[in-house]
């Protein structure tokens, strides 16, 4: 098998958080079965930064949904502390790619929208809202609707929303991707800035290589037909991280090797005359991420 | 006629929207103003046109009463408009309501259901095909000639619009919206009342304005057919005794009760607005 055993098994003195054992998943189209992953394994400690990178299609949004017990896999387990994740949880919180705010409530009143649903206390968690509103600088917006907000503040809202409860791991899909390049750059520096207040593991998916570089303690790149994580690589920077890392020679020499790493998977030859990918019938790389 | 009503409404409020648009204050001074001088100014043309025709060629009032009989009457028997004016406007309301209610069930079954999308859907666009006007009578047969036979009447041919507008407006919802409400561990009852519902109000609303004057319709039509008091037993009753001026008062005052219903669902629409719109107050 291509997937790659993590890296941190050898080095972490306690149990990985989030395992990821052998997972599959495949969608049965009408047409033909549709093989979105084929094999992954990961582990994940607590604290840890890990983003799965891959080009579009590469399956990680699949990977990442059935971490967050949204969607099921078709093979293999996911097990979260050992007890396995069979459907949503509340120690896992998820951030789409679309802020997807109710647009009639106001930004405090979104950042709350957990604490409702869960039933817990809103008195007692409006000072926490405060604070994270003004921990991603949008003190004074805490009264405005989505609409009036641009798409990066409406972004930091959902974010505020996924950490209000306090959840132990958040799974980020591509949370940026809809941004422009520079408020990006910002949401980058801002989000490593609220890790370092507020300690999480996280599972980051983006297709962005510098993106993935700038802000995990590992990347997994994932592709291959069908995918598989066929890297597994630490990123080699002291925290806090501050921008000017990625001028530095070794963020480009870091970024060149995962870059080859998805060509490389993305050149491979098809399933049927690579050896070391399982072959299945109708089997199809790729799928709806 | 439903049908056409939905896309008719649909297409006013957008071209209204549009010519509302306003290139700076001082011009949508000029509009707003505008909007209220050239409606009225033309109605006012069109009531004098309608006067003067009346009175120069002389006309008998039996054809047409002028203008000024007709709102001469008014003043001077309001009483016995008014008597009529209640129980329309009461059965209008309770058709209306009852009506909204169905369509709003009816809207959750067949979002939530989807053995009963697929067997309710069509059957409805099926029924509203049939000329609903035609089973006024039966109505008659099947529930007796009081109000409530009326009340069932307008339930029946107003219940229809509230229904597809509701649909569309629980579909409306942002899947991702869904999809981070799964995420949440929330309840169905909770995405409903959080999340669908609220989505929906627009929705809702414009079904409900549809259906009020569909209520009042269905409410004439059972008064035209068998009823002791109501606006359209006045008016059939008038029509029957060549009595024109009574029977175009009562028209005039139907239209304003039916304006009274009109509002107060708009009323309600700006209420739930104060709480689920996507603007700032």
């Amino acid at each position: 098998m291509l997937a790659v055993k993590s890296a941190v098994d050898a080095t972490a003195t306690h149990k990985p958080l989030v395992s990821v054992v052998k997972v599959q998943k495949t969608y049965f189209a009408r047409q033909a079965p549709v093989q979105a992953v084929a094999s992954a394994s990961l582990d994940v400690a607590r604290g840890e930064f890990v983003s799965l990178l891959g080009p579009s299609g590469c399956g990680k949004s699949t990977l990442l949904m059935m971490i967050a017990g949204l969607e099921q896999p078709t093979g293999g387990s996911i097990l979260l502390s050992g007890d396995e994740i069979k459907k949503p949880r509340r120690d896992i919180g998820v951030i789409f790619q679309d802020a997807t705010l109710l647009p009639w409530k106001s930004a405090i009143e979104n950042v709350l929208f957990p604490v409702r649903i869960l039933k817990l206390p809103i008195e007692a968690y409006r000072q926490r809202a405060q604070e994270l509103l003004h921990m991603v600088g949008l003190s004074g917006f805490e009264h405005k609707k989505p609409a009036q907000l641009s798409g990066g503040m409406r972004q930091r809202v959902s974010i505020c929303r996924a950490l209000i409860h306090d959840p132990d791991i958040l799974l980020m899909d591509e949370p940026f991707s809809a941004l422009d390049a520079i408020t990006r750059d910002q949401m980058n520096v801002a989000l490593s800035e609220i890790l370092e207040t507020y300690k999480k593991t996280v599972i980051f998916v983006t297709h962005s290589i510098r993106e993935a570089a700038f802000l995990s303690d590992r990347v997994l790149v994932m592709g291959g037909r069908p995918s598989t994580i066929t890297l597994d690589m630490k990123m080699p920077f002291q925290r806090p991280r501050r921008f000017e890392i990625e001028e530095t020679a070794e963020f480009a020499k870091v970024c060149r090797k995962l870059r080859l790493t998805i060509e490389e998977a993305h050149n491979s030859p098809p399933p049927a005359q690579n050896p070391a990918v399982e072959t299945r019938a109708g089997t199809i790389g790729g799928g709806p991420q | 006629m439903t049908s056409t009503r939905l896309a008719s409404t649909g297409m006013g409020t957008e071209t209204g929207a549009i010519i509302a648009v306003p290139a700076s204050s001082r011009e949508a001074g000029l509009t707003g103003l505008r909007s209220t001088a050239l409606p009225l100014g033309l109605a006012a043309i069109v009531l004098a046109g309608w006067q003067l025709a009346v009175t120069l060629g002389n006309v008998p009032a039996v054809i047409l009463p002028s203008p000024i009989s007709i709102a001469k009457y008014i003043v001077e028997r309001y009483d016995i408009l008014l008597m009529h004016a209640v129980p329309t406007t009461l059965e209008s309301a309770a058709g209306f309501v009852l009506a909204t209610l169905l369509g709003v069930a009816l809207a959750i079954i067949i979002t939530y259901s989807e053995i009963a999308r697929e067997a309710l859907y069509p059957n409805l666009v099926f029924f509203q095909l049939i000329p609903k006007i035609a089973l006024a009578p039966l109505f008659i047969i099947w529930l007796g000639i009081g109000s409530q036979s009326r009340i069932a009447f307008a339930v029946f041919i107003a219940f229809f619009p509230v229904v597809i507008s509701t649909t569309a407006g629980f579909a409306s919802v942002d899947k991702g919206m869904l999809r981070l409400c799964r995420a949440l561990t929330a309840s169905e009852w909770q995405i409903f009342t959080s999340v669908r519902f609220p989505a929906a109000l627009p929705y809702i609303f414009s079904g409900m304005k549809i259906a009020i004057t569909l209520a009042i319709i269905g409410v004439i039509i059972g008064e035209f057919i068998t009823a002791q008091a109501g606006l359209g037993y006045l008016i059939i009753f008038a029509t029957a005794r060549a009595d024109t001026e009574i029977s175009m008062a009562a028209i005039v005052v139907l239209c304003v009760c039916g304006l009274l219903l009109y509002g107060l669902v708009a009323l309600g629409e700006s209420f739930a607005n104060r709480f689920y719109s996507a603007d700032n107050q």
